[in-house]
C-alpha cells in the first residue's frame, strides 16, 4: 500500500469511528490539562513555599546609605528582644539569588540583566511561635518604623503558619486529584480506544487475506490515534495557556497571598516534552488497537 | 502456478485434507467438486495461502509458502484473489472502496484502481451499488461484491470458494462468465462448488473437474499438466523449468500410482 493509500485509510477509518476517534482526542485533553496544571500547581506552590517556608514574619528594608556598624546595632537590640527567635540580614546579592530560584527557567532572560543594586538591603525577622504572633508582629513593625534607616516595613503576619500548613495540604490534596484524574482519563482512553478492537480485528482480517504487511495494517489506526493524541495534547496546551494565569491569580487572591514571581506558562522543552508523549502514546495505542492475525482461519 | 504437494491438515483433530497433490496452471480453470465437509474450502484456503497445510508443501509461483516467514507471506497473498466462503468484507465502507483495497495492497494509484473497481463490480454485481455500504447488501450481494474483490486487476491466482451459493440463474451465469474472463486473461483459477449444475457449467466452458472426498481427491490425477509454460515465464514468476517439473513430478506420480 502506497502512502497516498495509507493516507487514505487513516482518513476513512477515522470518518468511520469518529466518535471513537474524538473520544481519544477528549481524553489526550484532558490528560494533557491535568498533567499540565500538575507542573505549573507544583511550580507556584513551591514558589509560595519558598516565601512561607522561609518562616519570616518581619522584613525590614534599609536605607542605602545605612552602614555595616548601624545594621549589626539593628541586628543586636532585635535579638535581645525576648520574642524574637531569628534575625537575618539579607543583602541585595542575595536577594537576587533568591529570586532567580524561585523564578524557574520559564520565566525568561529579563532576570539574567538583573543586578544586585537594584534590591535594598533588608532585616528578615521571625517571631517565636505564639498564639499572639499576629500582635507581636504588628508591634515590632511599628516600632521597626520609627527606627532611623529603615524605610518600610512588611508585616507578614496574618496567617502565614496557617497558609504554609494550607499549602502543604493543598500540594498533597493536588496529587491525589491529578493522580485520580489521570487514571481516570486513560482509563477512558484505553476503554475506547479498545472498544472499536473487534471492528479492526476484522478490517485487519480482510487486509490478511488480501495480502496487506502487518506494518501498513496497523498503520491508518497509528496515524489517526498519534493525531488524536497531538490534537488534544494541542488544544491543553491551548486551554493552559489562556486560563492558568487567570486560575493561579484567582487562587493567589483566594489564599490571600502576594503573587509569586515564577513564569505563568510550560516552557519550550515541558510543551515539546507533553506533545511527543502524547504522540507516541496515541501511535502505541494504534498498535495495540489492531491486531494482525499471521495465518487466517477463514 | 498453484501447485498442492502430498498437503494435509486437520480440522478440530480430525483430517480435513489427506495427502493431496494438486495443480493449477496460468490460463486454465479447475473446479473443484465435493459435498459439504469434503475439504473443499480448507484445499482452497491452503492453495491460497491463507491457513497453514500440518504437512505438505504449497507452491504459489516459485515459492513454497510454507517454508516463508510470516512477514514474507503477505507479498505472495497479493498476487491470489480470494474469495473465502463467508465473504469477508469491511462493513463500514462502501462496496467500491472494498473493491479498491484488493488493489491498494498491490500499490495500484488511486484513480486507476477506482475505474478498474468499477468495471469489475459492473461485470460480476450492480454498478448501483458502489456508494453503499457494504453491511447494507445482502448475503448474496455481498458475495458478489466479495467476489468483484477477488478478481479485480486481475491477480495471477484466483481461488473463489462457493461463489454461485445461494445465486440465482442469471447470476450464476454472470459468475461462470466473470471466471472464464479471468482464466482468459491468463490467470489460474480454482473454483470449489458442492453444486453439481454450476460444476458442470464451468465444465461446459473448459473448465477440469476435480472430485473431492473425505479430504481426497477422487478419481483421476488431480495434478494440472502445464498447458503453456511459457505463461509462467512471462509472468515473471517462475522459469521454465519450473512447468517442466511440474510435468515430470506428475509423470513419476502417475507412474508410480500405476505401478502400484
Amino acid at each position: 500500500m502506497t502512502f497516498g493509500w495509507i493516507l487514505r485509510r487513516a482518513r476513512r477509518q477515522t470518518a468511520s469511528a469518529r466518535r471513537a476517534v474524538w473520544a481519544a482526542a477528549a481524553s489526550f485533553l484532558i490528560l494533557g490539562l491535568v498533567g499540565g496544571a500538575a507542573v505549573l500547581g507544583l511550580r507556584a506552590t513551591r514558589g509560595w513555599m519558598n516565601t512561607v517556608g522561609q518562616g519570616v514574619h518581619v522584613i525590614a528594608f534599609l536605607r542605602d546609605d545605612v552602614n555595616a556598624e548601624q545594621v549589626s546595632q539593628l541586628v543586636d537590640r532585635l535579638q535581645r528582644q525576648p520574642s524574637v527567635a531569628r534575625v537575618h540580614v539579607v543583602e541585595p546579592a542575595e536577594a537576587l539569588v533568591r529570586l532567580r530560584d524561585a523564578a524557574q527557567p520559564a520565566t525568561g532572560s529579563w532576570l539574567a540583566d538583573l543586578e544586585p543594586g537594584y534590591f535594598p538591603r533588608s532585616i528578615e525577622v521571625a517571631l517565636a511561635a505564639s498564639a499572639d504572633l499576629a500582635p507581636r508582629a504588628a508591634e515590632l513593625s511599628r516600632r521597626l518604623r520609627g527606627l532611623d534607616g529603615v524605610t518600610g516595613v512588611d508585616a507578614m503576619t496574618e496567617g502565614v503558619a496557617r497558609l504554609a500548613a494550607w499549602v502543604r495540604f493543598g500540594q498533597r490534596l493536588g496529587w491525589a486529584v491529578v493522580l485520580a484524574a489521570g487514571i481516570a482519563a486513560l482509563s477512558f482512553l484505553v476503554g475506547s480506544v479498545l472498544r472499536g478492537r473487534e471492528a479492526r480485528r476484522r478490517q485487519a482480517q480482510v487486509l490478511v487475506i488480501l495480502g496487506e504487511t502487518a506494518g501498513n495494517i496497523r498503520l491508518p489506526a497509528n496515524i489517526a490515534l498519534a493525531a488524536a493524541g497531538l490534537a488534544g495534547a494541542l488544544a491543553a496546551l491551548v486551554v493552559l495557556r489562556l486560563a492558568w494565569p487567570a486560575v493561579l491569580v484567582a487562587v493567589e487572591r483566594g489564599l490571600g497571598i502576594a503573587p509569586v514571581p515564577v513564569g505563568f506558562f510550560l516552557g519550550f522543552w515541558e510543551s515539546a516534552i507533553g506533545l511527543t508523549t502524547a504522540l507516541v502514546l496515541g501511535w502505541v495505542l494504534g498498535y495495540v488497537s489492531t491486531p494482525v492475525p499471521g495465518w487466517v482461519d477463514a | 502456478m498453484i501447485w498442492l504437494e502430498g498437503v494435509s491438515t486437520l480440522r478440530a483433530g480430525r483430517p480435513a485434507l489427506s495427502d493431496v497433490m494438486l495443480g493449477v496452471s496460468g490460463g486454465e480453470l479447475v473446479v473443484v467438486h465435493g459435498p459439504t465437509g469434503s475439504g473443499k474450502s480448507s484445499l482452497l484456503a491452503v492453495a491460497a495461502g491463507i491457513r497453514a497445510p500440518d504437512s505438505g508443501a504449497v507452491w504459489i509461483g516459485n515459492h513454497n509458502i510454507v517454508g516463508l516467514q510470516a512477514s514474507s507471506l503477505p507479498y505472495v497473498r497479493r498476487n491470489v484473489g480470494y474469495l473465502s466462503p463467508e465473504p469477508l468484507l469491511i462493513p463500514d465502507e462502501t462496496v467500491l472502496e472494498n473493491i479498491m483495497l484488493a488493489l491498494a495492497v498491490r500499490g495500484q494509484a488511486i484513480d486507476s484502481a477506482e475505474a478498474d473497481a468499477r468495471e469489475t463490480l459492473a461485470m460480476v454485481g450492480d454498478s448501483a451499488w458502489e456508494g453503499r455500504l457494504a453491511k447494507s447488501l445482502s448475503t448474496g450481494q455481498q458475495r458478489l461484491v466479495a467476489l468483484a474483490r477477488a478478481l479485480v486487476g486481475p491477480p495471477p491466482l484466483v481461488v473463489v470458494d462457493e461463489p454461485a451459493s445461494g445465486m440465482g440463474a442469471e447470476e450464476r451465469e454472470g459468475i461462470a462468465r466473470a471466471l472464464i474472463w479471468a482464466r482468459d486473461r491468463g490467470c489460474a483459477v480454482l473454483c470449489a462448488t458442492s453444486d453439481p449444475g454450476f460444476a458442470e457449467m464451468l465444465v461446459d466452458v473448459g473448465g477440469r473437474r476435480v472430485d473431492v472426498e473425505a479430504g481426497r481427491i477422487a478419481g483421476a490425477p488431480a495434478i494440472g499438466l502445464v498447458p503453456n509454460p511459457v505463461h509462467l515465464v512471462e509472468q515473471g514468476e517462475a522459469k521454465s523449468g519450473d512447468a517442466a517439473e511440474v510435468i515430470r513430478l506428475s509423470d513419476r506420480r502417475s507412474s508410480g500410482e500405476e505401478s502400484s
